[in-house]
């Protein structure tokens, strides 16, 4: 181990060694799904030769001219090879939030208790956000 | 704008893109800045994408380099994680708020408050550049109950440097600013975080690097939510934008070493300037 690792709190190595792990996943997906799509490996949503015709509205009209999905409908179209890539996102969307559910049982035992709280309320914060529960502009 | 959608064909873009950003990447390196900064006022300004998908693609570029760069910050001791949290809790809450905002406003409103902001953050850029927190900062208690105190390894120095935190809410304050910022235009916000930690909250600079960037990517995951919920995503932006940073990045790490860090700052507060500009006149019809 790195002598000077000895100061660092074992909560931060927890979140180091998960974060990694989860951006290497989401990090692959993105850039192997993009590839997927640009070549035509598999078929897209959207073609990507139409899109110049759709990528100067604003995301209302975008979305209500091509059909493309807000909220998590994308999981259904897993299959369009231009939505396969937000499956990338949405992992390295997740992995904070993954992090910081493993943070709980950490902080819950080292009686951290104002701690436990902000990651307790940065977990309902990120949830919310990621359910698009919250104020949906559709 | 470097022309319409139809003057190219669709796969000379991403080529353009993945060619500007990696000039980004450089620029923000040697600057000491993010690369969602400049993005977004430059990608938005010369190419034909929408400002609703611009922002989007340079949320997702500032969260993968702060997040490509946290794991190592976090083991080195270069990030504290203890002080990001509650930061990164007020910056979250109100990136959310602003990325509703921003997707909610006329697209004119958003640009010509884009240009203010990034000719601000020029302003804010010039000010602070040769500014230095006070030499021995008093804990508060705010930082005494939530342990913002520690130290960490700096091998340039050979030495532990011992850290406390004060003006913790001062600090929340701003972060929630700054969060609010962020979702609204889609930039990172290194160029606030750091200043914020270092200047108002007495941290040392590295520690408030890498502390930052640790910040940067836990408030821009809960915005990056909203434009992904909104459908506000298009991976032929994002994806060629975020390759190309993070290669122009790597690239200027190695420039980095044999340029003199105050005129790599003034060409970045020179680009701010033009880009801010563009905007403002953009956002007023001009």
């Amino acid at each position: 181990m790195d002598p000077r690792e000895h100061s660092i709190l074992e909560e931060q190595r927890i979140y180091a060694r998960w974060l990694a792990a989860g951006i290497l996943i989401g990090f692959s997906s993105l850039v192997a799904s993009f590839f997927i799509y640009l070549f035509g490996l598999m078929p897209p949503g959207i073609p990507p030769e139409t899109l110049p015709r759709y990528w100067s509205l604003p995301v209302h009209e975008y979305v209500a001219l091509t059909g493309a999905p807000t909220g998590w409908s994308w999981l259904r179209r897993l299959g369009e090879s231009d939505l396969l890539n937000f499956a990338g996102v949405a992992v390295l969307g997740t992995t904070t939030l993954v992090c910081y559910l493993r943070l709980v049982p950490v902080l819950a035992k080292a009686r951290a208790r104002i701690l436990l709280f902000i990651c307790l309320a940065e977990i309902v914060v990120l949830a919310v956000a990621a359910s698009g529960v919250a104020f949906s502009t559709h | 704008m470097i022309a319409s959608a139809a003057t190219f064909p669709w796969w000379a873009w991403p080529l353009l893109l993945f060619a500007t950003a990696f000039l980004l990447g450089i620029v923000a390196v040697i600057g000491g800045i993010g690369g969602g900064v400049l993005f977004v006022p430059i990608v938005g300004g010369l190419f034909p994408f929408h400002l609703d998908f611009v922002r989007g693609a340079g949320l997702l570029l500032a969260l993968c380099g702060s997040l490509a760069a946290a794991p190592a910050m976090l083991r080195g001791g270069l990030a504290s994680l203890r002080l990001a949290m509650p930061l990164a809790l007020a910056g979250s809450v109100t990136a959310i708020l602003g990325a509703y905002l921003g997707l909610a406003l006329p697209t004119r409103v958003v640009q010509g408050a884009l240009g203010i902001s990034v000719l601000l953050i020029a302003l804010l850029m010039w000010k602070t550049r040769h500014a230095a927190p006070e030499a021995t900062p008093a804990i508060d208690r705010w930082a005494a109950a939530l342990g913002l105190r520690g130290s960490y390894h700096d091998p340039a120095l050979g030495h532990d440097v011992a850290w406390a935190a004060r003006r913790v809410p001062a600090g929340l304050a701003a972060f929630a600013g700054i969060g609010l910022v962020g979702g609204l235009f889609g930039l990172g916000a290194g160029w606030a975080n750091v200043p914020a930690l270092n200047l108002l909250m007495g941290v040392p600079l590295k520690l408030a690097v890498g502390t930052s960037g640790l910040s940067i990517s836990i408030i821009n995951t809960s915005a990056a939510w909203v434009y992904l919920n909104e459908g506000a995503l298009l991976p032929i932006l994002h994806v060629p934008s975020i390759l190309g940073v993070m290669v122009g990045a790597r690239v200027g790490v190695r420039l980095l070493k044999r340029m003199h860090a105050d005129t790599a700052r003034r060409i970045v507060i020179a680009i701010l300037v033009v880009a801010g500009a563009r905007a403002l006149s953009q956002g007023l019809g001009y």
